[in-house]
């Protein structure tokens, strides 16, 4: 089970309708197939961005939680027809399963192994103490 | 043998994000990645916010993409 993060930012100009209408057009495109399914849709609304972008200043986030359950998707073919798209802003996808995982991981084990008083070091396996400057 | 030298005390630092169980670091939670970019906008090194070469990565990683969705500025002028 593989799960993404697809954030788009769409040019202000672009109404709400139509915004509301990709985001369609791309919510079809990810579950064709049935290889994925978009578990939350957040649509941020329009948010001040922190730097101009196309001579733009503010942008509208829309961000969608993918699963996949075997890794094959076409995301691909959807960050390709983002890039053409040049109502787009930006738009970046990011994978998040395993960083989730380990995440959960880690704060599984203080707990599990005794997280009595008298043991406070825990296993960060590559970190110096570093108080020393 | 005490050296006559001036003894100062340093606060210890402690990472931030190992104190507060923090193990995935949200490209999303602007509020927090804004603590470790202070007015020019730069990535605070771990050397003054104590955080640990662990989370600092992590912490990198984020505010890059965070920059990328124009989350956050790359510079402040």
């Amino acid at each position: 089970m593989r799960t993404y993060e697809l954030m788009f930012v769409v040019d202000p100009r672009v109404s709400d309708e139509e915004v509301v209408t990709m985001t369609q057009d791309y919510r079809q495109m990810i579950t064709a197939g049935n290889t994925a399914e978009i578990t939350t849709e957040e649509n941020w609304g329009r948010r001040k961005l922190a730097y101009p972008i196309n001579k733009v200043n503010e942008g509208k986030y829309v961000l969608f939680f993918i699963q996949s359950p075997d890794g094959k998707n076409n995301l691909h073919e959807v960050e390709h027809r983002m890039r053409q798209n040049d109502k787009i802003l930006r738009f970046l996808t990011v994978r998040t399963d395993e960083d989730l995982k380990r995440a959960a991981r880690r704060n599984a084990a203080p707990s599990a192994g005794g997280s009595s008083a008298v043991t406070e070091d825990r296993d960060d396996d590559d970190i110096e103490p570093g108080e020393e400057i | 043998m005490a050296r006559p030298r001036k003894v100062f005390f340093r606060r210890r630092k402690v990472c931030k994000f190992c104190a507060d169980h923090i193990d995935y670091i949200d490209y999303k939670d602007v509020k927090l990645l804004q603590q470790f970019i202070p007015e020019r906008s730069k990535i605070l090194p771990r050397r003054i916010s104590g955080t640990c070469a662990r989370h600092q990565r992590f912490l990198q990683q984020a505010i890059k993409r965070a920059r990328h969705l124009a989350l956050i500025p790359f510079t402040t002028d």
